[in-house]
């Protein structure tokens, strides 16, 4: 299981200014963007209002949620799906990702449901796919230098991209960003088995192991307090190590 | 026997049945009714005889006898612990593909689309 995936990367380019970003998003409104959700009533609403404007095709899955995620999710316009049970945000964005396949979708974007992705980075996000470059393109926060990253969110992530270099044998400086988009070809190939947060770097994997092509794209993220309060503690890394490592050893 | 030795071999004793009932009836898959009966039958025979430990202990090179029986007993409870952590990974997977499907059949319900198995459909 060797890392065929060929590495491109498009740093040091500062990319289209947001201008011609926003008028390439207006020009090819066609990507799906899958959102999983668990108790993001707060948010929600206006993540999927900010998205549907430029992406008419937005899926949330509730991933079981105690609040009104689904009803705020389903009044701002997108079709969302609902998982009785709380599965995990891997199993969540494995459920949208299937749906969007039925449903006939040629780009599929994951975002996250708290707000911390931007919509205006999607078109330089998409391109790379749309102009055949590559089947997957992964959002990074460590390539594009604007960022302020908590110190200790900032080792933790660093200390995860060489858990990755060594686990998946894949070079990446961002391998834990929620904002992805892939091809339905790639999308066909994904199959998320760890339910919970090692998804991350179960995806990392099966982009690796499918040989396809993929890009890194700087993007932003916000952190809010909000974003920071509903997002994984740092501390949860380790667990998150275990859950990922315990799925490579049992199948 | 003494007490002690009779109540401990008798509970082993109907463990055993229990266990190879189990196994007849299909409940357990043969590899395990055979790990527990040999569990049972060690623990008999280390009642019975209490010396017979001590024999194995020095032959490992552990020290006494009660010694090893306490080994032994971490290294089942650790094999036992595996193969439930195993089997509560499974049925949690099966859980979520139990999930994602009624999630999904319910979105086709809903977008008039009741054959989730039909080709995929353009989007309008």
């Amino acid at each position: 299981m060797g890392a065929t995936g060929r590495w491109m990367s498009v740093t040091g380019q500062p990319g289209p200014t947001s201008a011609t970003g926003a008028q390439a998003l207006v020009r090819r409104p066609r990507a799906t963007i899958v959102i999983a959700a668990y108790n993001e009533a707060e948010s929600i609403a206006e993540v999927v209002r900010e998205l549907i404007e430029i992406y008419p095709h937005v899926i949330v899955v509730d991933d079981g949620s105690e609040d009104d995620t689904a009803q705020r999710a389903r009044a701002a316009g997108a079709s969302v799906l609902t998982h009785l049970i709380n599965r995990g945000q891997g199993a969540a964005l494995q459920t949208g990702v299937s749906y969007a396949l039925a449903r006939g979708a040629e780009i599929i974007v994951t975002f996250d449901a708290d707000g911390q992705h931007d919509v205006a980075d999607l078109p330089e996000l998409i391109a790379p796919i749309e102009r055949g470059d590559a089947e997957i393109s992964l959002g990074s926060r460590f390539l594009s230098r604007r960022e302020r990253i908590p110190l200790v969110r900032r080792v933790v992530l660093r200390l995860a991209v060489l858990f990755m270099r060594v686990t998946s044998r894949v070079r990446l400086s961002d391998a834990h960003n929620g904002l992805r988009a892939f091809s339905r070809r790639a999308a066909s190939g994904l199959d998320l088995k760890l339910d919970r947060m090692a998804h991350a770097s179960e995806i990392v994997d099966q982009v690796a192991a499918s040989g396809l092509p993929y890009v890194e794209v700087p993007v932003r993220v916000r952190y809010t307090d909000y974003s920071l309060k509903k997002g994984q503690k740092s501390t949860a890394a380790l667990r998150v190590a275990f859950d990922y490592l315990m799925g490579r050893l049992i199948r | 026997m003494n007490l002690f030795q009779s109540l401990v071999v008798g509970l082993f004793v109907v463990l055993a049945v229990f266990t190879v009932s189990a196994g007849m009836r299909g409940a357990v898959r043969k590899r395990i009714v055979a790990f527990w009966l040999s569990v049972w039958l060690a623990g008999s025979v280390a009642v019975i005889w209490p010396h017979s430990t001590a024999v194995i202990a020095h032959a490992l090179g552990i020290g006494r006898g009660a010694d090893l029986v306490l080994y032994s007993s971490v290294l089942v409870m650790c094999v036992a612990f595996f193969y439930v952590y195993t089997r509560f990974r499974r049925l949690d997977r099966q859980l979520t593909l139990l999930v994602r499907k009624l999630a999904i059949q319910n979105a086709h319900d809903a977008a008039g689309q009741p054959n989730p198995s039909s080709p995929p459909s353009e989007h309008q």
